[in-house]
């Protein structure tokens, strides 16, 4: 499904990634495990299209990144993203935090992912009412109104108690296994271990 | 618009302030023009009323200091369609703690613009004083103008706040007290009548006299186009201000929301939907502005209507069209106040989301 082939990037003169060769395939859960620092988010945001790479291909489904015209639309079609910090707007209840990735989204589409969430009664909350767990779920209901094909992680569980982190590891897990991809970067590498394939990566390469 | 009127809501100070900004820069445009609307507005209607043709001294820089020669009225009468031709003197004086008052000589046949609310219209060395400058006199009977005792034969009351805090006499004594004999002859004419032929007319008869309509007065009126100009450079200024109070404060809300805006983009939200957000938290800000600023506006321009220490000389105009001229400058400004933060807002990088741009 993602094909990225000698994706080096640069930031200024400093070397972030050298020559990445990765591919990700339908349903498969993907764990980039590396120190601070290593790369790993960088690669991440080259793989979820936010970031351009100084050089190297990328395709989607066949199709090269640089061919998409409405990058924006792709995104919102396609990818699904959950930071280390939830950033849900704390103006908004949880619902319309999850409206503001799909204004269309329906009564039922957004309490069946909140159900399977397990966050069904917090839909009228604030962020500032519910717990640090309950926040990163409804970040992930957010990531997946719009069923994304793909779902990128940067440090889901950096935040969270070893409870939560593995409930979040649960999710992707069932995530993956209803065919979402799931490509996570962490440098927990007990959790990196419930993934499919775990890339270490190091020094900005995969090893 | 629920989605902005709920961030106002949660950036409460910076919302304030950006409302504060704005009322005080609406309604500094809302007074300085209404006022110098209200100032244009009451000389006009002094010079329009019985007059469609104005006559004032030739080669003078201001009305202030016309002399015409008030024997050329009879002259005037002779001509064809011209129906009432009056003569005014415009002058002003202390008057015991006041330090300036409008007199007014005037012809007999224009004191019947005055409508009288007590006494009788004045004979010689007598004064009939305006309803707001008589709440203002100490004495009531007796006023000094340059050195010399008048006795109030009556009071009146005008719209026109210039006359209505002012003093009228009749045109002899006003000529005695400022030498002269007419500031300006107001002519007014039938309406079937061809004004520009009567001007032409009333020209031949001197060459030290400057003959125009009324409404080519007030449009040429110097003191009129300072009095506009000036009104017009302290409402740009305001303008700016409140432009810049919009700019700098919404720009700091921006930096302060950065993560919102980035989750926007990174979740594919377009631009121009981010930026339509601002604009229109921007604009309800502006509505709420506008109209804290017009009732503010009023309440201010009723006390100085009603001040007596400005003796209703400074009297605002609020009209309809002005009311909606200043919606669309504030408008204006909310909207350009808004597009810079608001592009800079769209331009978010979402990657600085990613360990907080810690890659």
């Amino acid at each position: 499904m993602i094909d990225i082939k000698n994706v080096s990037h640069l930031y200024g003169k400093d070397l972030a990634l050298k020559d990445i060769n990765l591919s990700i395939k339908k349903g498969e859960f993907i764990s980039l495990n590396g120190e601070s620092g290593s790369g790993k988010s960088t690669l991440l945001s080259i793989l979820s299209t936010l970031l351009k790479p100084t050089s190297g291909e990328l395709g989607f489904d066949g199709i090269n990144y640089q061919d998409i015209n409405n990058i924006d639309l792709f995104r919102q079609k396609n990818i699904g993203f959950i930071f280390q910090f939830h950033y849900l707007i704390n103006y908004l209840t949880v619902k319309e935090n999850i409206q503001i990735a799909n204004e269309k989204a329906t009564e039922a589409e957004i309490n069946e992912i909140l159900s399977l969430l397990n966050i069904y009664d917090m839909v009228n909350k604030f962020p500032n009412e519910i717990s640090g767990g309950q926040r990163q779920r409804v970040a992930i209901a957010r990531a997946l109104i719009n069923k994304p094909k793909v779902i990128f992680a940067d440090e889901p569980t950096g935040n969270l108690d070893s409870k939560n982190s593995q409930n979040v590891f649960d999710i992707f897990r069932g995530l993956a296994l209803g065919g979402t991809s799931v490509v996570v970067a962490t440098h927990d590498k007990y959790l990196a271990l419930q993934s499919d394939k775990i890339y270490e990566v190091k020094d900005g390469r995969i090893l | 618009m629920y989605q902005s009127i709920k961030a106002l809501k949660a950036n409460r100070l910076k919302t304030l302030l950006i409302y504060l900004s704005l009322t005080f820069s609406i309604s500094a445009i809302f007074l300085i023009t209404s006022i110098s609307n209200g100032v244009i507005s009451m000389y006009s209607s002094i010079l329009k009323s019985d007059g469609d043709i104005i006559v004032t001294q030739a080669r003078i820089s201001d009305t202030f200091f016309s002399n015409v020669d008030i024997n050329i009225i009879s002259k005037i009468n002779e001509i064809h369609n011209v129906k009432k031709t009056s003569a005014i003197i415009v002058g002003a004086t202390p008057i015991e703690h006041l330090p300036i008052v409008a007199v007014y000589g005037v012809s007999n046949n224009r004191f019947e613009n005055y409508s009288l609310l007590s006494g009788i219209y004045p004979k010689s060395n007598e004064v009939l004083i305006g309803n707001s400058l008589r709440e203002s006199l100490q004495n009531k009977d007796f006023i000094a103008i340059a050195n010399k005792k008048f006795k109030v034969s009556g009071t009146f009351e005008s719209d026109i706040g210039f006359e209505n805090g002012g003093i009228v006499l009749n045109i002899e004594d006003a000529g005695m007290i400022f030498n002269k004999s007419a500031s300006m002859i107001m002519i007014n004419t039938a309406i079937e009548a061809d004004t520009n032929k009567i001007i032409e007319n009333v020209k031949l008869l001197s060459e030290d006299i400057e003959v125009k309509s009324t409404t080519s007065f007030v449009e040429n009126y110097n003191q009129f186009k300072i009095i506009k100009i000036s009104a017009n450079v302290i409402s740009v200024v305001a303008f700016c201000m409140g432009l810049l109070g919009v700019i700098s404060i919404m720009s700091l809300t921006i930096h302060q929301r950065q993560s919102e805006f980035g989750i926007k983009r990174a979740i594919g939200i377009p631009m121009r939907r981010i930026v339509l957000q601002i604009i229109q938290e921007s604009s309800v800000l502006g509505l709420f502005s506008f109209v804290s600023a017009f009732f503010i506006s009023n309440i201010i321009l009723y006390f100085i209507k009603n001040s007596t220490l400005l003796q209703g000389y400074v009297n605002g105009e609020l009209t309809l069209s002005l009311t909606l001229y200043i919606f669309i400058t504030t408008m204006l400004m909310v909207t350009v106040g808004a597009v810079l933060p608001a592009l800079n807002a769209s331009k978010t990088d979402p990657v600085i989301l990613i360990q907080g741009s810690k890659i």
